[in-house]
């Protein structure tokens, strides 16, 4: 944690400096790569046992996933495997930490990987603190060997865990996706793998978001005709119709408790705000007006909401407390925003401007209102959604020509794609506490 | 048995009498001419009104004739232009005179929008022309309105006029 602070002391250092004064709005491009105090991980290669084979693609994919997440994360930073070489070879299970320390290692993972005859993956990791010379943790996880990824990303999940992260590589991402013809509702792990779909209306389904207790998923359909808002329960599959009549889209769960916040025209044939509490289905509307009210989502402490309204001529972010008084607007440069997400943090708002026919990603810095620009020349960019632990945003872009997801950090780097097939669209991720 | 010869022959004769006679009026020449005819009028299979003939057909077929014609937006508007209130017209003097018919008026975006805040503007499109066929004469009953956002352009492509078919209304027969 004490990590993230310099960090994040180090990127208020860089906007304060390069800003005018603490309330104008300036565009500024950061790109932190060196420097930063991340935490130096040596991830050797696996030992196997047992009496079953384990075949390379097995091996490689735990291997694999594992180091993956790592690097993903911006927690920790992995020992190249290179300089691994250079090591002496050790001897038996003595592990010789002054060798580990000589390559820049702080932590040390060292992991089996058994099959058993009924190809159940067991999977043990046991992590080391190499300037104390000590094990710092140890964990076994079991699966079938389906899971074999899912198994990885927990040992990951583990690591963050331990280090006082939020553990956010067994979360997942509800999108919508055209690949078997229809736009449907799909969900994947949070780096594209295992897609799975979960809704057959055979209509248009738009606009998914998760609950918090991650049973349950929101969503737009045409199913009857109209756009309505559907709650598709993923353990019972019962699919209901929550709210109907005009247009129902953009739910946004609460993090504290059981609401939600979206957009609907049923009463006056104009896109407003409603809150709904999903104990009582009781609903409070926020806005009336005669313009377009849309697009809101909560602020992770629940007491306030951003939206897109068109209330000062052109859509614009505004921010508002949760039962519609003290209606602010914080964005002013540029004529089209919309798609705000507040980080779970609470420190930023991501949204979307279009300038001169394009969409980029900017983030909106709360503390000290300095905008900076994620996306640059490249398509149109949409729907941004932070993780759990705010460090990295997915969003859809056309920039190969057709619509996919893909994953950049917040500072607009480690660009990732992560869907290939047909046109995927409005990620929203899992949320939690 | 005597009996029944002589009655056979009594019958027989009676008959033949009978006969001759008939014969004899028969030959007389015929003057009358008694004139045959039936008096009802001929029924003929009845012409449909336009409105039976059009009940006929499936909806997709009277969709498919495109009597109600689309109308199209500016970018990020949502107010009828004055070069589509023509149509509009035309599209509220078609349904003055079919009755029965409902329409869907389904708004559209094109894709330089958000798909949030283009889901509300195509409602205020769907709206706009609702609004002018109802001032029209056109009773609300018989009009719904959906919104699709930017989800189905009807043409594929980047320049300002693939923009302008894309953003429309469509009027869509949905009962008749």
């Amino acid at each position: 944690m004490k990590k993230i602070k310099i960090l994040f002391t180090i990127y208020l250092l860089l906007i304060l400096t390069g800003s005018k004064g603490i309330y104008s709005q300036e565009e500024i491009k950061i790109k932190i790569t060196e420097g930063i105090p991340l935490i130096t991980v040596a991830l050797p290669q696996f030992d196997y046992s047992g009496e079953s084979q384990i075949d390379d693609k097995t091996k490689n994919e735990i291997y694999d996933t594992l180091w993956n997440d790592l690097k993903y994360s911006r927690v920790f930073k992995l020992i190249p495997k290179e300089h691994y070489t250079y090591l002496p070879r050790q001897e038996g299970s003595r592990i010789v930490f002054k060798d580990w320390a000589s390559i820049q290692a702080k932590v040390l993972i060292k992991a089996v990987i058994d099959v058993s005859p009924e190809n159940r993956i067991l999977f043990s990791i046991k992590v080391y603190d190499i300037d104390g010379g000590k094990l710092v943790f140890g964990r076994n996880f079991g699966g079938k060997k389906e899971f074999l990824r899912l198994i990885s990303h927990r040992a990951a999940d583990e690591m963050m865990k331990h280090f006082g992260e939020k553990p956010i590589f067994t979360s997942k991402i509800v999108y919508v996706s055209n690949r078997d013809k229809n736009k449907e509702i799909y969900i994947m792990d949070y780096d594209g793998k295992r897609p799975r779909r979960i809704t057959y209306n055979n209509y248009i389904d738009l606009m998914p978001s998760w609950s918090v207790d991650k049973e349950k998923i929101l969503y737009t359909s045409y199913k009857k005709g109209s756009p309505d808002l559907f709650q598709f329960n993923l353990y019972s599959g019962r699919n209901e119709v929550i709210s109907s009549g005009g247009v129902n889209y953009r739910a946004d769960w609460a993090l504290d408790e059981n609401k939600v916040v979206y957009t609907s025209s049923k009463r006056d044939k104009n896109a407003e705000i409603y809150v709904r509490f999903m104990d009582s289905g009781k609903e409070k509307r926020l806005t009336y007006n005669h313009i377009i009210d849309s697009s809101p989502c909560w602020s992770p402490n629940g007491n306030e909401i951003a939206f897109t309204s068109q209330r000062g001529g052109t859509p614009q972010i505004y921010v508002m407390n949760s039962d519609g008084t003290n209606v602010r607007r914080v964005t002013y440069e540029g004529t089209y925003h919309d798609n705000p997400a507040w980080s779970p943090d609470g420190s930023r708002i991501a949204y979307v401007s279009r300038i001169e026919g394009r969409f980029d990603i900017y983030l909106l810095n709360i503390k000290n209102n300095s905008i900076s620009k994620l996306t640059e020349n490249s398509g149109r960019n949409e729907n941004p959604t932070w993780s759990p632990d705010s460090r990295h945003i997915i969003f859809s872009s056309n920039r190969s020509g057709f619509y996919q997801l893909y994953s950049m950090d917040y500072d607009g780097s480690n660009l990732k794609k992560l869907t290939y097939r047909g046109e995927n669209k409005m990620p929203k991720w899992q949320k939690f506490k | 048995m005597k009996r029944v010869l002589i009655t056979i022959l009594a019958v027989m004769m009676v008959i033949f009498l009978f006969d001759s006679c008939k014969k004899k009026v028969e030959t007389e020449p015929v003057e009358k001419v008694e004139k045959v005819e039936e008096t009802t009028t001929k029924i003929e299979k009845p012409k449909l009104t336009e409105e039976e003939l059009l009940l006929q057909k499936s909806l997709d077929q009277i969709n498919k004739e495109g009597h109600l014609k689309k109308i199209n937006f500016d970018f990020d508007k949502y107010t009828i232009r004055e070069d589509m209130k023509g149509i509009l017209h035309n599209n509220a003097d078609w349904l003055l005179k079919h009755k029965t018919i409902g329409i869907s008026i389904d708004g559209h975006c094109d894709e330089r929008g958000t798909v949030e805040y283009n889901m509300a503007l195509g409602e205020k499109r769907a709206e706009a022309a609702k609004k002018y066929l109802v001032s029209l004469g056109i009773t609300e009953d018989r009009i719904k309105i959906v919104s699709y956002g930017k989800t189905n352009p009807v043409v594929k492509g980047v320049d300002e006029k693939t923009h302008f078919m894309n953003r429309r209304d469509e009027f869509v027969i949905i009962k008749k």
